[in-house]
């Protein structure tokens, strides 16, 4: 019952915070995997019109349809051709059409000669100052452009309603650009942004980079939204929550512990939750086991409810000579759990702590690692080739990493906060030694790994040399290898036998983090229709140009076609033009 | 701001025109503001306001007809989708349904409809929603008769 513990043995609670931007990007600067085919693009401002054009192309061909019309489906349909398409195959068109606002009048009336009456103004005006929209409603012009502005200011611009009453057609936005333009330039420029950052922002496979400040890419992934990404800008980052790279942890997982961290780290005041300081001698003395008499080591006892000096005989429900009332046993049970709570939190805490710590002190490796190297390429050896030191290097932040991230993921995993409910304690038990194992495992052979790269090898014999060269090439396939094994674990054995697929996690790639290739455009304005454009399928890489968020098409306006899979026609684009015009260039 | 005012004339002189035509509604231009109007409107026939004049005060927005008018109650109403404090209406037109083509006049129509038929799955006045949800059609009436005689009609009668 006697415990009394010093302050500064707790002072590694208040400290969680900086461990949180603990690993950052800096492996992405020892690149030496050959860069492979990509399925993650990075779209530059510049290539952000392409992008968008090849799915409004599609539609469009498929549907035989106007550019604005494809616009409002995809933007309806939040870019998402394949559901788009499978509404139409599931509902028909004109179910697909009605539910984004999509008017097709088939008989335009010749526009009349003579007057209109507008309902907006009550004026009436010539029918050359008048515009008929798709839905056939038909209005001056003064009212329509004062309807555009309103609406673009409001930041409506993607979806801009008939002026009728109960019409839900979405206005032409060449008849919008138009009319606008002719009064406010500049908010027809913005007009044209906010459709085309609509691509980024209503797009469930494309998101900004979330660098700040902001590089101006946004990635596109192909098919699997959990993944993890690094940006041309050099950012890696989780692309489905936007936070730093945190697989093997679930994105919510991710999210719950970096507020956990935060929350712990204010409560400073664990110290005072869970220490009193003595009545005599003024030290902190932790509460040890249920009972409320506590003594401090210079032999005080005191009560723990207030803190008062008493003397030693109590009983469980009373002090002797003592009675403040609160000597009773009811917070007991919560107390006690929150303290064993705590205790678990700060195994694993204290445990992906050191190893975030142990990867930004390896980082610093990197000179040292090719320091040595050229040290061993001037000591003129047999042995030429040295990638084995860099690759186990790579190999000790790839593993060392996920190692980190483990630790929180086994915090949720085997906790109570979240799977409750989902596995029997026994089934639980099984599980966690399961993961346990592996993670042993992964642990000895990363500080192995860690042990053999620090030693400095360059002043080695050459026997010497070759022998760590086995052990550093051994190790670096091993723990590949089990982390590889980990992940599996944790998607099949673990998440994978949840009932709720919330916890995703992005797959293991051994190469590490797949850097996004620019999506190619090619700059050749002089390039006819019949011409294919010449860059297709070549990964152009250096085309981001300053890094600015996209802004107004009046940037964009230089002919731009990109290039994937999909065979199509490639051609000058005008983006003043409306798409139809173009199509008959 | 010119074309709201031209609009806003162009109204008035066609309630000024035909004044007859719709004699539930009476709508009225303040002298000095054009933008702020008034308007006496008949308890709809067969609901517990029939027999009531209600008064409605229309502020018009700068923007307005792209912008809806702001309309409120000034006479006290039993009512759900109505703020039994403030008077203000809960439709949908008056907010994001607005189209620029209804007029005043329109406005008006809306919210007699709106009296005969309640939404009470939005209400402003919990107590009249709550009647009408729990289907207690008769709490609801007597209520609502109950406010329109001591509020809408004139005090002889
Ligand atoms: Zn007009
Ligand atoms: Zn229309
Ligand atoms: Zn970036
Ligand atoms: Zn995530
Ligand atoms: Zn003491
Ligand atoms: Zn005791
Ligand atoms: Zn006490």
């Amino acid at each position: 019952m006697e415990d009394c513990t010093s302050s500064s043995e707790q002072d590694y609670y208040c400290s969680d915070q900086d461990s949180l931007d603990g690993i950052d990007n800096d492996e992405s600067h020892v690149q030496w995997v050959p860069p492979k085919a990509s399925s993650c693009k990075v779209i530059t401002k510049e290539s952000l019109l392409a992008a968008q054009r090849e799915d409004l192309r599609r539609v469009m061909d498929l549907l035989s349809l106007r550019e604005h019309h494809a616009r409002t489906l995809l933007i309806h349909y939040r870019w998402d051709v394949e559901k788009l398409f499978a509404v139409l195959v599931e509902k028909g068109r004109d179910c697909l059409f009605a539910g984004a606002g999509v008017t097709l009048v088939e008989n335009h009336d010749l526009p009349s000669s003579s007057t209109i009456m507008c309902n907006i103004c009550i004026e009436d005006v010539p029918g050359a100052d008048a515009t008929k929209m798709d839905c056939g409603h038909d209005f001056c012009n003064n009212c329509w452009t004062e309807h555009f502005i309103v609406k673009i200011n409001e930041g409506q611009s993607k979806r801009i309603r008939c002026m009728a009453h109960k019409c839900n057609a979405i206005c032409d936005e060449a008849i919008v650009r138009n009319l606008v333009s002719k009064r406010h330039p500049d908010l027809a420029e913005k007009f044209d942004r906010f459709l085309l950052e609509s691509y980024i922002e209503d797009n469930k496979m494309v998101k900004w980079c979330p660098s700040a400040p902001h590089c101006g890419n946004a990635i596109r992934v192909e098919d699997d939204e959990f993944c993890e990404v690094e940006c041309s800008c050099g950012l890696q980052f989780c692309f489905s929550c936007l936070a730093e790279a945190h697989s093997p942890c679930s994105c919510l997982m991710w999210e719950l512990w970096t507020k956990k961290c935060h929350d712990e780290s204010e409560t400073v005041n664990w110290i005072t939750v869970h220490t009193k300081s003595c009545p005599k001698c003024h030290k902190p003395v932790e509460k040890n086991g249920g009972c409320n008499l506590v003594s401090c080591i210079c032999g005080q006892a005191f009560c723990w409810l207030c803190g008062g000096a008493t003397g030693r005989d109590h009983t469980w429900s009373r002090i002797n000579g003592h009675s403040c009332g609160r000597y009773k046993e009811d917070r007991e049970k919560k107390a006690e759990r929150a303290k064993r709570d705590l205790y678990r939190y700060m195994h694993y805490h204290n445990r992906y702590k050191a190893h975030t710590d142990s990867f930004k002190l390896e980082s610093n490796l990197k000179e040292t690692i090719r320091e040595k190297v050229s040290n061993l390429e001037r000591n003129e050896l047999r042995l030429k080739d040295f990638s084995w030191v860099t690759n186990g290097l790579y190999r000790l932040f790839r593993s060392r990493r996920v190692l980190s991230y483990s630790y929180p993921f086994a915090y949720y995993m085997f906790g109570d906060d979240l799977f409750m409910d989902e596995m029997t304690k026994e089934e639980r038990e099984i599980k966690q030694h399961l993961f346990e194992d592996q993670q042993q495992q992964l642990e000895a052979n990363v500080e192995k790994l860690s042990k053999y790269i620090e030693e400095p090898f360059d002043q080695f014999g050459e026997n010497k040399v070759m022998e760590i060269r086995m052990v550093v090439i051994n190790l670096s396939v091993i723990t590949d290898n089990l982390c590889k094994k980990m992940y599996e674990c944790i998607e099949n054995d673990l998440l994978g036998s949840l009932q709720f697929g919330i916890h995703s996690i992005a797959p293991y790639q051994s190469k590490g983090i797949e850097k996004a290739t620019e999506l190619s455009v090619c700059w050749n304005p002089k390039v006819t229709n019949t011409e294919k454009c010449p860059t297709r399928d070549y990964h152009t890489n250096g085309i981001t140009k300053e890094s600015n968020r996209p802004s107004g098409s009046g940037s964009l306006d230089e002919s731009g076609c990109s290039s994937r899979k999909r065979p199509r026609k490639e051609s000058t684009i005008d983006l003043n033009l409306p798409a139809e015009v173009i199509d008959r260039n | 701001m010119q074309a709201s005012r031209a609009r806003l004339f162009k109204e008035y002189k066609e309630v000024q025109r035909e004044k007859a035509a719709d004699p539930d509604i009476q709508l009225a231009c303040d002298d000095s503001n054009i933008f702020k109007w008034t308007a006496l409107i008949k308890g709809p026939s067969e609901t517990p306001f029939e027999g009531g004049v209600f008064q409605l005060a229309f502020s018009v927005p700068e923007q307005y007809p792209l912008q809806p008018p702001q309309v409120r109650f000034l006479t006290k109403i039993f009512h759900p989708n109505v703020h039994f404090k403030t008077g203000e209406i809960c439709l949908d037109i008056l907010k994001n349904a607005w189209s620029p083509a209804w007029t005043l006049q329109s406005v008006c129509r809306a919210i007699i409809a709106l009296m005969a038929h309640p939404e009470p799955d939005s209400p402003l006045n919990c107590d009249s929603g709550n009647l009408l949800r729990s289907g207690d059609i008769r709490g609801y009436q007597s209520m609502a008769r109950m406010y329109t005689r001591l509020a809408a009609m004139s005090k002889k009668g």
